[in-house]
């Protein structure tokens, strides 16, 4: 879809929808948001819903900044303790690497 | 005309000869048949053995002819990784620098030379299943001092960190293949590295690792979501036979046992060849022979007259940390073996075991000596039933010009002993349970091959006679057999006899109370026909006669590997051994096949075995199965760390192979490489130019039809997100 023909209260509501669907731990979604309305609220001249824009745009980011964060520390810390951790470890995986520690 | 038609022939011809309908992947591959893979096992806190990464271990040949060879390729050879390709004469003197530079190895193939036949090849430890000896056992594999399997290289125990595999003798021809492939492109040593090179795929990738623990774990885990199993515990079963019935004993009216034990397992690094001859067979057939004989000498029918018994036991899974006797010893500490009658520990008057034999026959085959040893575990005064029994087997044995040397010391060879010393420690040590360990051995192992692929009838000295047997089951005496001048006192089958008429005729004189008159002897025939079965071939005329009753695919004419083997998959040794020990010792009855399988009683089981002509017979023998399974996978929250009993697995594999090819020099992957990035650039650069100059090939309008669109904002989102 391309956002340039939308009206400007049916972007609003559309990145507003796209923050509430983030907030159900969906991080990804807030990354799309971000991105996508990014032009609209920075780059764009200014028109009457671009401060509320904005704030969403701004809260998605944050939002999927903090959640990469977490997975890229959780991730690290798995890969790399997974083995000393034991039963613990193998009751956290899914599917055990065969051969291996 | 038709001159034109015949060069249009001849060109079809000389298509058709370059055309070749082989797969393309056949051209490049040859795969080497018949290797055995070295695989993984586990126990409580390591892995050992071999496995391969997933897609297999690639490496340039290198054959090894020499120690130097062996540095080459570790330190110097430059298109590494190499698979080394060595002989097992050489193998003994080279694998440590293998196992200590791992780096540029990929992997080893051993092979089995024709030309050289190896001085010892023995992957057991040093001091075979040292960690589960009994009190005061001196050899130690850390430190100097004797030990009893001197060239063992101790692989079996150890993780090796690269695939290995395994070419018999008779698989030479894959050797020439390899040799000649080697020598075509592989011998400019100094230049090797950007050439196109012989190389060898060993793929041998095994699913568990780290510890029996870890996979048993996995194991159970992954068994919800998926079936993958990754390692299954050793194990397999005990074969017991009594000389007379204990179902129908009662409290007070037992009698007391002699316990006289064997083990029916070997082992080897690689899998599927696990010969056994001096580590276990000698020491089974023996014990076969004997307990026929002692049930010949006094039959079972006369079980009232006397109040000792003889309890024939054959042990399984001891080459990896006494399975089969740990299990035994733990369920008679509980009173729950066997199961039909328990025994109890005090009743056991005397322990025998017949151990490694076989070893020395080698060395002694020009002659009729056969020099025995009896370790016995007692540094003070040996308990009356040890003196006793040693003097009468000396006695008998010194007849046949064969000798027993007593040596009383708590350092025991690798044996069951070691078990029973552990488990039941206050009846072992106390001297209620005398026992005896029967080797021909001294301080170190006359067996160069204890537990090894070359254990074969080579290394005890056996050549089958092939004597015909009538459908009566009849086999020629020893004395008729010498006295016709078909075997000679030198032969191992006569020696073997002799051996089993001694023990069978001191046996007789513990139950009777008196020496044994007759004038039965074992027979060096039957020797002969059951060393053949165990050694040589299946499809043999006494596992004939013993397999069960009814049409069956016969047996391979090769010998069954001795492995314990999982527990879960049953092997054929015990059964076989079990079904020798009733068809030979064991009584006729008259029954037919469905009688027979509906008889039943507390004291013998019935067995309908084929028999000697084929007909079927109805055996009725005291003869029984027990698991062989270590205690420590029947005990709940078993510590596996603990040490206490065996906790060997078997890790699961998918695929064994090696395969043969020349690998490029990678000239053309580089070439393939530079020109696929040559066209990215070019193709990026012409796109680019086009997109600046699109209007000189379309026009304006035609550009604007295309980039319409859709004002329809929900079905938008599902077709593209536009950053």
């Amino acid at each position: 879809m391309d956002t340039n023909r939308l009206p400007n209260d049916q972007k609003l509501a559309l990145c507003k929808w796209y923050f509430k669907v983030g907030c159900a731990f969906l991080p990804f979604v807030w990354a799309v948001n971000a991105c996508w309305f990014f032009k609209h609220a920075y780059l764009k001249p200014e028109f009457e819903e671009q401060p509320q824009i904005k704030r969403y745009v701004i809260l998605s980011a944050v939002g999927a900044l903090i959640w990469a964060a977490i997975l890229a520390t959780w991730i690290t810390i798995y890969q790399t303790q997974r083995v000393s951790w034991g039963a613990t470890g193998d009751a956290l995986s899914f599917i055990v690497p065969l051969g291996r520690p | 005309m038709n001159c034109v038609n015949y060069s249009l022939l001849l060109v079809a011809i000389c298509f058709c000869n370059v055309i070749v309908g082989e797969r393309l992947h056949e051209q490049i591959y040859s795969t080497i048949e018949g290797g055995a893979a070295c695989f993984r096992r586990l126990n409580g806190t390591h892995q050992a053995g071999c496995s391969s990464s997933d897609a297999g271990a690639v490496g340039v040949v290198h054959m090894i002819e020499s120690l130097s060879d062996v540095e080459w390729v570790v330190f110097n050879g430059t298109a590494g990784p190499y698979v080394a390709v060595i002989s097992t004469a050489l193998f003994y003197d080279t694998v440590e620098l293998f196992m200590e530079h791992p780096d540029n190895v990929a992997g080893i193939l051993i092979y089995d030379s024709v030309k050289i036949r190896s001085k010892s090849f023995t992957q057991e430890s040093r001091c075979p299943n040292e960690y589960y000896s009994g009190p005061n056992s001196q050899c130690s594999s850390d430190g100097g001092g004797v030990v009893w399997n001197e060239k063992g290289t101790a692989l079996l125990r150890r993780n090796i960190p690269f695939p290995v595999f395994y070419l018999p003798q008779s698989r030479a021809e894959e050797i020439d293949k390899i040799q000649n492939c080697y020598e075509r492109f592989n011998l400019n040593k100094d230049n090797q590295k950007g050439r196109p090179l012989c190389s060898l795929q060993l793929n041998s990738f095994m699913f568990a690792a780290m510890n029996t623990e870890v996979c048993l774990r996995r194991s159970a885990s992954s068994s919800f979501l998926t079936s993958a199993k990754v390692c299954d515990p050793l194990g397999d079963n005990n074969v017991y036979y009594t000389l007379f019935p204990r179902g129908k004993e009662t409290e007070g009216n037992k009698k007391n046992v002699t316990l006289v034990t064997a083990r029916i397992d070997t082992a080897s690094l690689f899998d599927g060849v696990s010969p056994g001859a001096a580590s276990s067979v000698v020491g089974l057939v023996t014990l076969i022979t004997a307990a026929s004989l002692l049930a010949k000498m006094i039959p079972p029918a006369d079980a009232g007259l006397y109040k000792h018994n003889i309890m024939w036991t054959l042990f399984n899974g001891e080459a990896f940390d006494y399975i089969g006797s740990q299990r035994v010893a733990y369920d008679i500490s509980r009173g729950q073996w066997p199961p039909a009658a328990p025994l109890n520990a005090n009743q056991i008057q005397l322990h025998v075991e017949i151990g490694q034999l076989g070893g020395a026959l080698l060395a002694n085959q020009g002659d009729a000596s056969w020099p025995l040893q009896a370790f016995a575990p007692y540094t003070s005064l040996p308990p009356s039933e040890i003196t006793e029994f040693l003097a009468l087997a000396s006695d008998q044995l010194t007849k046949a010009n064969m000798s027993l040397t007593p040596t009383f010391s708590t350092n025991l060879p690798p044996s069951s002993l070691h078990s029973f010393r552990r488990i039941l420690k206050n009846e072992t040590e106390s001297g209620a349970l005398p026992e005896l360990v029967l080797v021909d051995h001294g301080e170190v192992f006359s067996n160069n091959f204890y537990h090894s692929v070359l254990d074969d009838e080579a290394n005890v000295a056996f050549s089958y006679r092939n004597i015909s047997v009538d459908s009566n089951g009849t086999f020629l005496t020893t004395e008729e057999l010498l006295a016709a001048g078909t075997m000679s006192a030198a032969d191992m089958q006569v020696k073997l006899a002799r051996l089993a008429t001694a023990l069978a005729s001191t046996l007789h004189q513990r139950v009777a109370g008196a020496a044994y008159a007759g004038n039965l002897t074992a027979s060096a025939h039957l020797v002969d026909e059951m060393l053949h079965c165990f050694l040589q071939s299946q499809a043999c005329r006494l596992f004939s006669a013993a397999e069960y009753g009814g049409a069956r695919d016969p047996p391979p004419a090769r010998p069954a590997p001795l492995y314990v083997g999982v527990s879960s998959w049953p092997t054929a040794p015990p059964v076989l051994a079990a079904h020798l020990l009733a068809l030979l010792a064991g009584t006729t009855k008259e029954a037919n096949k469905t009688e027979c399988n509906g008889l039943s009683s507390d004291e013998y089981s019935y067995y309908w075995l084929r028999g000697w002509n084929n007909t079927g017979v109805c055996v009725e023998t005291t003869m029984n199965y027990t698991q062989a399974v270590s205690p420590a996978f029947i005990i709940k929250g078993y510590d596996y760390k603990s040490g206490i009993y065996s906790t060997w697995t078997e890790s699961v594999w998918q695929a064994m192979w090696v395969r043969l090819f020349v690998a490029a020099g990678g000239g053309g992957a580089r070439a393939a490489a530079a020109a696929g990035g040559v066209a990215t650039a070019l193709a990026a650069a012409v796109t680019f130019w086009l997109q600046r100059h699109a209007d000189r090939i379309f026009l304006r309008s035609q550009v604007a039809a295309v980039a319409g669109g859709s004002g329809d904002a929900a079905s938008g989102i599902l077709r593209s997100v536009n950053c």
